[in-house]
Formats: structure tokens, sequence, C-alpha cells
């Protein structure tokens, strides 16, 4: 027990021992293949499965590259691609996919497209077989988008019935507004009754490029059979013309003094909050001392914001906190719910909590423990074949060097208690936030009448 | 013909070549200390990590009316202090030194996660060893974990339609076995267990011989015995938990529960009684669960999302319980929808398999998903744990875990047709349907 006490500079050193040993934990660095194409390949074999993954990035074919009007067009490409080529109608996708339990999927980000394949090993070559045809092939068959639209606008009540998952969109539409960065993977009634089959056939062809796209593959496959399987799918993906260069996000809209903004769902009997501020861009070098503070603040069990709202006063089941990155910038988020009674305390002590952050920062020994679970926790992220491989996809997106993780846990382990405070100072907001609520506005209201001017919705108005 | 040899040569593929040449059966070092804890280690130093996980034989399923979510409240107070540790000191020395936890309480079992870097083992296992028995219940940090848990309640049932629908049709299909309720518990329990009959039930189902730990990842065996043994050969045993007698009896009648609130999306589920994992017939109804409910390809999916688009999606299935428990189909269907429709077509569908069975491609593409989902699940230290734990709970033996792809192979394709004629009966169903009121439709 002794070993966890950590008032005594000893108990320090003991402590930290193992934890500079395990420093030595490295990513290991993947093998670059430049495919004939073009696409950048991540390969490292692991042959400890016979299980292979294979993910890629595809820049710009993300929701905050489409135009405001079409917005979640992304999203919707990324599905209808998988619903049928040249040679495959939908049906067939998914039984060749599910026959072989393997599991595949396109999917659109902010910034990218994501495309996840990944099997047991034997099955590889089929699977990859499949998902080249979808990338390359995508047939955007008007029954199949008509379908799709439907069960999108559909979609967005049911999320709306449930307003712990409605609570996210509409913070990310009060946060952002028109600002690309706000678009909507799911889209909007109103802008999904706007697409077409052709408009998604332009968004396709336009963003979905092979100079764009990041390829890495983890598991138990020699290379020279990788790179066969490969350059007789995806190797086969080329296009004529070259593109024009991708737009420039925007910088972030800054919210100046509060965005209040109330959602009204009048049988919810817990208010759900999220509270968003500026952050910054994913690899930006306060990274480290932003994680050690926030990891304290509200990243973990017993984060200031946990202690305080679930621990200490049982308001809540759940309350944390986090950094989202983005290449050009990111945001703060805090979010928690309690029921319809307790939301002016809980929120007071939230805001509070922020101005102690501030003001008075952390001490040695929360640092410590901060940098010890950063550090504790880090291994598990690498562990699997998938994790592997989405990191290294990430890392070369962002091209942030396979050994950037070496150096953040480096860094991590020097952060000091005033960086974090400096850190919590910069990136924890005072007066300048955008506050989100769904809840039942006729208990809610007299509670939130001292934070300033609400904007008021109903949760059935259409959009978000 | 082809397509079928084709497709026996896969399935011979993968049986023969799978199991990582590391995790067999006879790599699991097994001991039991004199107090009847039974203890599973397995050493893997793929990453500097442990997961060291604790499963008790306690879950929802060992209730009465009155405490009904009781087991769970006592994962949340597993976390609030002991003697030697005071309330939330557990987290805050396990997150000093590396370490991270959750936990879960299910119907059947309730289990403790925790993963954490080698050199935290000594002080995981001494924490985790403190707790099995030094629970305090302090009376102010009960009352405060009380609030948490009906918070829990509120985000997972009463402000989600689709869980209020289920825990009505579960309470409406099991009548009389503890399984009647959901493993949160109705809310005015929550609102008033008392401090004894707690800990009461904490005395009862938390001893050593109703536990099973479990230790996977970087450590060395001889090292991790010796600090098990350390800690733990002092609690001791308890008397033999009650077993639970109560059994459900058969249904006679169709039966139905109809849920009018506001929402703008209805939702439908449609159960059967179903036998437990043990049972042999929980094979061929895992197939069919793969056969009608996973994937885009499945029967149902392929009718109610694509086809006739009555839904937004499908899912559901047999669990692995240790008494019989249901066959489920949740589906969310999308606004408008007629649920009389629903029913009748999902009804269609089930006549099929039961008139006509699976094809051969069904039942080959089941055992591929039911294989490469295994396999996708014990890649982690965490899966490879929970596996073993759960496993040990539902089956009475971990060794069970290794030959489960045997028995899902032996399955025989005619078995999911006799199956599905012997339990989705017109009797043996529950139907429940959450019909929007208000909002916008």
């Amino acid at each position: 027990m002794k070993r966890l006490v950590a008032t005594t500079t000893l108990a320090v050193i003991l402590l930290l021992t193992p934890f500079l040993g395990e420093c030595a934990f490295k990513l290991p660095a993947p093998e670059k293949i430049v495919m004939k194409n073009g696409i950048t390949l991540l390969y490292l074999k692991n042959a400890d499965y016979p299980l292979i993954s294979f993910r890629m990035l595809v820049r710009g074919a993300g929701s905050a590259f489409e135009s405001n009007e079409l917005e979640g067009i992304a999203g919707l490409t990324a599905e209808l691609m998988q619903k049928g080529t040249a040679k495959m109608d939908a049906e067939a996708i998914a039984e060749a996919v599910d026959f072989m339990g393997a599991r595949f999927d396109i999917s659109a980000g902010s910034e990218s497209a994501s495309v996840v394949a990944e099997s047991l090993s034997e099955h590889f070559p089929r699977l990859m077989e499949i998902a080249a045809d979808c990338l390359l092939n995508p047939s955007f068959k008007e029954d199949e988008f008509t379908k799709d639209r439907s069960k999108r606008i559909d979609n967005i009540k049911a999320i709306k019935d449930n307003p712990g998952s409605a609570v996210r969109p509409y913070f990310t539409k009060a946060y952002f507004s028109t600002h690309p960065m706000g678009h909507l993977a799911s889209g909007t009634e109103s802008s999904l009754k706007k697409m077409t089959a052709a408009a998604v056939k332009d968004f396709y062809k336009k963003y979905y490029r092979p100079e764009r796209a990041i390829a890495a593959v983890v598991g138990n496959i020699e290379k020279a059979k990788l790179v066969e399987i490969l350059e007789s799918t995806l190797g086969k993906w080329n296009n004529p013309r070259p593109a024009a260069p991708l737009s420039t996000l925007p910088a972030f809209p800054k919210p100046k003094g509060k965005k209040l903004v109330l959602i009204d769902k009048p049988d919810a009997t817990q208010a759900y909050w999220v509270l968003g501020a500026p952050g910054y861009p994913l690899g930006d070098k306060i990274t480290p001392q932003a994680d050690v503070m926030n990891t304290l603040f509200g990243g973990r069990f017993t984060s200031w914001l946990s202690t305080e709202l679930r621990i200490k006063r049982g308001l809540t089941y759940g309350a944390g906190s986090n950094f989202q990155t983005w290449s050009i910038d990111g945001l703060f988020i805090a979010n928690s719910y309690t029921k319809n009674d307790k939301i002016g305390e809980m929120l007071d002590i939230a805001l509070d909590l922020l101005k102690k952050a501030r003001t008075e920062g952390f001490s040695a020994e929360e640092l410590e423990s901060s940098r010890n679970y950063l550090l504790g926790q880090f291994p598990q992220r690498l562990e699997t074949n998938s994790s592997k491989a989405g990191t290294y996809t990430t890392l070369a997106f962002y091209n942030l060097g396979f050994d950037y993780y070496d150096k953040y846990l480096a860094k991590v382990q020097a952060v000091a208690a005033a960086e974090a405070k400096d850190a919590a100072v910069r990136l924890l907001p005072e007066t300048d936030f955008v506050l989100v609520i769904v809840g039942k506005a006729a208990d809610i209201k007299k509670q939130l009448e001292k934070y300033g001017t609400w904007t008021e919705k109903k949760i059935t108005d259409p959009d978000f | 013909m082809r397509k079928k040899f084709f497709i026996l040569v896969l399935i011979a593929l993968i049986g023969t070549a799978l199991l990582p040449a590391a995790f067999r059966k006879e790599d699991i070092k097994v001991h039991k200390l004199d107090n009847g804890l039974k203890i599973l280690l397995y050493e893997d130093h793929n990453i500097p990590q442990v997961a060291l996980y604790t499963f008790f034989r306690v879950g929802s399923r060992n209730e009465r009316p009155g405490i009904t979510g009781v087991s769970h409240f006592i994962e949340h107070m597993m976390f609030n202090g002991t003697k030697k540790f005071g309330p939330g000191e557990f987290d805050r020395k396990m997150e000093f030194s590396g370490g991270a936890n959750n936990a879960f309480t299910g119907d059947d079992m309730t289990g403790y996660t925790d993963w954490f870097p080698p050199a935290a083992l000594e002080a995981t296992i001494a924490m985790e060893a403190d707790r099995m028995q030094g629970l305090i219940f302090e009376p102010k940090v009960l009352e405060s974990e009380r609030g948490v848990v009906a918070s829990e309640r509120r985000m997972g049932v009463e402000n989600n339609n689709d869980s209020i629908l289920s825990e009505n049709v579960r309470a409406t299909a099991i009548m009389a076995h503890p399984y009647h309720w959901d493993v949160i518990g109705w809310m005015s329990d929550i609102l008033s267990w008392k401090r004894d009959e707690i800990m009461a039930y904490y005395r009862t189902f938390y001893s050593p011989n109703n536990a099973i730990l479990i230790v996977v990842g970087d450590f060395e065996r001889a090292k991790a015995l010796d600090l098990i043994k350390k800690y733990y050969s002092g609690i001791p045993a308890g008397p033999p938990p009650p077993a639970v007698t109560t059994v459900e009896p058969p249904q006679m009648g169709p039966k139905q529960v109809f849920i009018r609130k506001e929402a703008q999306t209805p939702s439908f589920n449609m159960v059967y009684h179903a036998p437990n994992c043990q049972s042999p017939d929980f094979y061929p109804l895992s197939i069919l669960d793969m056969v009608l409910l996973n994937g885009e390809s499945s029967r149902l999916y392929k009718r109610l999302v694509r086809g006739e688009q009555l839904a937004l999606n499908v899912y559901g299935g047999i669990g692995e319980t240790i008494d019989p428990m249901l066959f489920e189909i949740y589906v969310k269907p999308r606004p408008g929808v007629d649920l009389n429709r629903l029913e009748s077509v999902i009804e269609e569908e089930l006549g099929k398999v039961k008139k006509e069975g699976i094809t051969e491609k069904e039942y080959q593409k089941a055992q591929n998903m039911i294989r490469s989902g295994f396999y996708f699940g014990l890649q982690s230290n965490a899966g490879k744990a929970s596996q073993l734990g759960s496993t040990e709970v539902l089956y009475g033996s971990f060794e069970k875990l290794f030959k489960q792809m045997d028995n899902y192979a032996a399955v025989k394709r005619e078995q999911v047709q006799e199956a599905a004629k012997k339990y989705l009966t017109e009797n043996n169903k529950t139907v429940g349907k959450l019909i929007p009121q208000g909002g916008v439709q």
C-alpha cells in the first residue's frame, strides 16, 4: 500500500520507475508501401491471430466539404457505396460480407471518409475485392437512393425520441451554425429532402480519389501477398483528371458571451446538457498539457466533474469532459444530465468547477495521478490489429509521424502543475461558451433564467 | 454443388487454423484456494498491461420483489468504501497507479473489471480482496449512490422508449421467475432499499466460494498466485448461497402489451420463451438468431428494413442465461407504421422458417459469423478475461469456452427448423407495442 502514497519524494520515485519502463512500449513503425496508383499503404504483420484488419481514410470525403444546402450528403454517399456496384447489388454485397462473418463499413467523418474491412485471414482476398468494388464502381441506383434517404429522414425522429442522443446534434448546430464543421453526418430533414441521386454521384466523383487515400493493413499476411491482393483490387483505382484542390475550412467560430439554447421535450424526466468552447487542433503542442488537465477535470471516473456531480452528490450517472480535435481547430466539451428539479444546482457546480480549475489549478499529487493514468492506460489503445491500423491512418492523415506517441508520452510524463493550470486558463471557458439543454421546459425553465436569455425550440420542430 | 464444396472447404479451414497457438485450454492455469476461490491465470506479454476480472455468481436472478435492482446497487457500492479504504479511494488509488476499472451487473452475474500496468498488480489484488467482504455501506454515501442509480434508470429506461417497452414485455412474458424484472430494478425499489437488506444480500453472495478471479496479461504466474494467496487466503468461505428454485410455468396463450406514450416513433418487441444456455436447443436457436436478425443479409432485416421498409432496424436473438429466458425480436418501426401489419410480416417470416427451415448457405453463413465473432472477441486481454469468466459462471467451467465452436459446428441444419417449430409458437409469444401519442408522427 505504501507504494500508492504519494506524499513523499521517495514514494514518487518508486512509483514512477515502472512507468518509465513502460514508456518503452512503442507503436511499432509500419512499413510504408506506395502502390502503383499512389495510395500510401502502411503495413504491419501480426501472426498472433488469423485475422487481418484494413483501414483507409479518404481526405475530403467527409461532411465538412459538403455544401450547406446538401448537409449529410457525405454520409449518404458513404452508405450508398455499399448498396450496389456495377457487378453486385446491395443484397449480394450484404450476403457476401455476412457469409464471411466479416466487418465492412464505409462512413463519413468531418474531414474524411473512413473504410473499415476486417476478417479472418482466409477471407481477406475476397473481402478486399468487394471493398474495392464498392469504392471504385458504386452504381448509386435511384431506388437505393430513395430508400436510404427516406430511412435517414425517419431516423432523425428516432434520435429525437431519446434526449440523450438528441442533445449532441442540437449542440453541434448551436455551436457551428452554418460553419461546415456543423454539418451533421445524419443530415437534417430539410437537407435530405433536397438531395438527389445525381448530387450523390457528383459528391463521389469529386471527393473519392486514390491520391487522397491513406490505407493501413495489420494482421496475419505476408507483404508480397498483401501487395498482390491490393494491386489487383484497390490498385485499379485511378482518376483520369487531376483533382481541384480541396477547399480550406474557414476558421472555427468563437463564441462571444453565452449562447444558450433550450430544446423542449415535454416527456423528459431528466435534463441533458452539453457545454462547448474553443479547443485546439489535433497534434497541437498543448495536447499533453491539455490531456493531463482534462483527465483531472472531466476525463476519468475520479475527475472533478464526476466526483462533484456523481460521487459526492448522486446527481447523475455520468458527467465528463473531453477535447475534440480536427486539423485546423477543436472544441472543449463538457456534458451531463440530472433529474429536472436539479438542473440549476448541477450547472452551478459545473460552472464553479470550471472557474476553480482556472483560478486554483491542480495539486502536485493530482498531476502525478493524471500522468500515471494517461501512461498506464495508453498501451490498451494499441492492443488490436484494428486499433493499430486505425492509429497508422490517423497519424499519416494528420502528418504527425509514427513516433508521435513516443514524443507525446515523454511530454505527458513531464507536465507540471503550473502547465496544467495554464492549459485550464487557456482552454476552460469562463464567460464565452455555448450551452444546450434538452429537457422538459415547464419544469426547468425557472432554474435556467439566471444564466441569461435562452433560445427555445421544440423537439418536434424539424431539423436541429 | 460447386458452391457447397467451396463452403465446406472454408469451414474446414476456419475450424483447424483458428485458435491462436497461445490461447488454448492447457495454457490457462487453474487454482482453487481452500476458501473456494477459483483462479484462472493466463500470461500474455503483448502489451504492458494486466486485466484482472472478478466475477460473482449473483445477478438480478437472485433478487426478490422489494429488493429488485439490489445486485446492481451493490456493484455501485463496491466503489464506495471499506474499513481500509474510504469511499472513492478504490478508484483514486487505482487511477493513481495508472489503472482504470469498470463493473457490470447482469441477470446472472456481476463482474469487476480492472486494467492496469504490471507494477500495480499487488495494489489491485489487495484492494479487490479487501472489498470482497469489507464494504461498510456508510449511510450518507449509500443515499448519494441511490441517487446515481435512480439517474441511471431515468437515462436507461424512462427516457428511452425502446427500453420502457422491453421492460414491460419482459415482465409480461416472464411471470414467476426473477427474470421478470430488469437488472436496474423498479424505481420504487431503488428509492426504498434498506441498508440492512442491502448488507444481508452482500454477505450472502460476496464470498470467495461464490467468485472467480481471472488474471490475463503481462504478469508472472507464480508471483501473481503468491499475491492472490497472500490477500485472499484469509477471507472465510461463506455458506453456499440459496439456489433459485422458481421455475417459469409454461405459457399457455399469446400475450400482448400496449404502451401509449409521447413519441415520434413507435417501438415494437416480439419475444418467445427460450431455453437456457446449457440446453442442447441453445445452439440451433443461436444459429436461427444469426439467420433471422444478424447483418443486412438476415431475413428480417431484408424484409422489414429493405423490402417493405417498415422498420429502421431489427436486432435481438437469444442470450446466454443460466435459467430459460427469451428469444427476442426487437424492431424500431418507422413513424406511422401499422404495428399489426409489422407483426403479421414477422409471423410470416417465422412461418417460413418453421415450414421450410433454413438454406444450406444460411447455415454456413451463421457458422462463419459465430466463429469470426468469437475470435474477434478474443484479441484483447479484456476479451479473453471476459469470455473465461462468463463461461465459468454460465456453463460451470471455463473449459467449455474451448468447446463452444465444436458445439455450434455439431448442430445439424434440420435442428434449426425443429427448434423454430418448438419455441416460436403462438402460445409461447408475447408482443409489445409502443404507440406514439401526441408529438408529430
